[in-house]
């Protein structure tokens, strides 16, 4: 399979409007054994095609799950998932989702330069034994240019700053031309002003390629400049709305778990809520 | 002995079977050297090479480890019997480690001991029943230059020709696994079968290199190559190509080493790339 451009071709409008939405969570419930609790319940979401959405969360909120569920690694005990129509495991197979995880699971000491890593990538769905076609290393420039990575596309990935590497990230997952493109904590370990570079990248990327955009992150700075639109989950979906609706007592909800482990006042009432999922809190008694 | 005198004498005959199997392991350390440095498995590496150990073993009871009636075939059905024990030991690490509720470290742990202990317990009872006669614990151990035959030698070569071209079939998917495995997890590589893959490539290589190596050194073969050629570079092309030359020059200077000194071949080969490896250090430090 060669890309050659990176235009969102592949899907008529009619077929755009009969998959209606991009992303569809019903009802959705994921627990990783019987004996604990469920680390995400009931999760009812609608993911319009374009749309730029934020998944707002703690840690052990259940992000990392549902980026899972999403992508058809894990499936949901109840409830159902589609993508562009397609269940997650169809979706993934057809390549329709482009996946950046975290920056932490890549092994950066790899002798490979960051055009390497976006020409193999490409080069995955090829047979193995043909060289990248001219194509496939023009779409691989072409790649790199769209997220702003041509000047240092011959650095070697271990010598990239946070940014940039998070830069190759995205181009090595918009290369393979998905139409859903899903990031997993994507600003972790870059700075501020790096942060504000990253969020007018995805809306270059939502506006030249029209991509569907779902960013997952517990860093409210992400969500709020680079989305048009939050949920706020920890392990049920507490609430969502435009970034500007992102109230303190909504983020008091949302974090009060985090908030807790600071304030020890907060931690009494953590024990005694009933969306608490920290196990640490499952044998604590409320004073 | 000279080496001189054995790479001209009637003598040949003892020095290039050990050298033509060292060079072909020495190819497919090259390779596979450069993913057991990244992908962090040298502890891996070791619990097969122990393996080979209990492999031995058994392949003592079948009455194959009999130097006085030493063959093509028997060679070969030693090399299978070995390999199929290393395979699975090999395959059973990676299962036990993909499980939550034991650490691959401690799967290492136990796949080695057990091996060795099995492969101890069995060679013992074929010298009594007298079916391992002319082995040593020692050559099992450190390795033998007298025990690497031309049988050996064809082996080993065809074992490399056969490594290589497996690498070089799956080298993207291994490559995209061995980065980030959960990107490749997405991009719909069988990340599980590239584990396997890796894995079996090891313990083929680890094999092959055993009776030059020995069972205890012969990982340090597939760890340092890609150590040293790491250490100075940080491009694909230079780190293939370093650390092949590495590979070669190691095992070629260690068999010489091993011959002019009357050492045991492991060691002198392991000697040796320790060598390169500090070399190459010293070289990275001045450089930069």
């Amino acid at each position: 399979m060669t890309h050659v451009s990176l235009s969102v071709g592949r899907t008529s409008a009619a077929e755009f409007a009969a998959a209606q939405a991009a992303v569809e969570y019903s009802h959705v419930s994921f627990a990783y054994s019987a004996d604990r609790p469920p680390a995400v319940e009931n999760i009812t979401l609608r993911v319009e095609v374009g749309e730029r959405l934020g998944i707002l969360g703690p840690n052990g909120g259940g992000k990392s799950t549902l980026v899972k569920l999403t992508l058809g690694l894990l499936e949901a005990q109840t409830g159902d998932i589609r993508v562009f129509g397609e269940s997650p495991k169809q979706a993934r197979s057809h390549r329709l989702i482009g996946y950046v995880p975290q920056k932490s699971h890549a092994e950066l000491a790899f002798p490979l330069s960051a055009r390497q890593i976006v020409e193999l990538t490409l080069a995955s769905g090829q047979s193995p034994l043909s060289p990248l076609s001219r194509e496939g290393a023009v779409a691989a420039a072409r790649a790199l240019e769209v997220v702003g990575a041509s000047e240092f596309q011959d650095r070697p990935i271990g010598k990239l700053s946070g940014g940039q590497f998070q830069r190759i990230a995205i181009a090595r997952a918009i290369v393979m031309q998905p139409k859903l493109l899903l990031l997993d904590e994507p600003t972790v370990g870059i700075d501020v002003a790096g942060q504000k570079q990253f969020a007018d990248l995805l809306e270059r990327l939502s506006r030249e390629l029209k991509l569907t955009i779902i960013v997952v992150s517990h860093d409210i700075r992400t969500i709020a400049a680079g989305c048009d639109r939050v949920a706020c989950l920890a392990r049920t979906l507490h609430s969502h709305g435009t970034p500007q609706g992102l109230t303190p007592a909504v983020l008091a909800e949302v974090f009060r778990h985090d908030m807790a482990s600071i304030f020890g006042d907060l931690h009494v009432d953590a024990h005694s809520a009933k969306s608490c999922t920290d196990p640490a809190h499952k044998h604590g008694s409320p004073t | 002995m000279s080496t001189w005198s054995l790479l001209t004498g009637d003598s040949a005959e003892l020095f290039w079977p050990p050298m033509i199997a060292g060079l072909a392991v020495a190819i497919m350390c090259a390779w596979l050297s450069v993913f057991v440095v990244l992908k962090r498995l040298s502890f891996i590496g070791q619990g097969i090479s122990h393996a080979a150990f209990g492999g031995l073993g058994v392949a003592a009871m079948l009455g194959l480890l009999n130097a006085s009636n030493a063959s093509f075939g028997l060679s070969l059905w030693q090399f299978i019997v070995v390999l199929i024990f290393c395979i699975g030991s090999a395959v059973l690490i990676g299962q036990l480690s993909r499980r939550s509720s034991t650490h691959a470290d401690t799967a290492i742990g136990i796949i080695l001991v057990a091996s060795m202990a099995l492969g101890a317990v069995l060679l013992n009872l074929a010298h009594k029943k007298g079916l391992a006669s002319g082995f040593s614990m020692e050559s099992v151990l450190f390795g033998n230059l007298l025990a690497v035959a031309w049988a050996d030698a064809w082996i080993s070569l065809s074992v490399a020709a056969l490594v290589v071209a497996i690498l070089v079939y799956f080298r993207r998917p291994l490559i995209l696994y061995a980065f980030d495995e959960q990107v490749a997890i997405s991009l719909g590589i069988r990340t599980r079968f590239m584990q396997l893959l890796l894995l079996t490539l090891l313990a083929i290589t680890t094999v092959t290199a055993m009776k030059l190596a020995g069972v205890i050194l012969a990982t340090a073969m597939l760890v340092l190559p890609g150590a040293a050629a790491l250490v100075l570079s940080d491009r694909s092309r230079t780190v293939i190509v370093l650390s092949f030359t590495f590979a070669v020059i190691g095992v070629a200077a260690g068999l010489i080493l091993s011959f002019e000194t009357d050492w045991p071949p492991g060691p002198s080969i392991v000697l040796s790339q320790c060598g390169v490896y500090t070399v190459s250090r010293l070289v990275s430090r001045v450089s930069h």
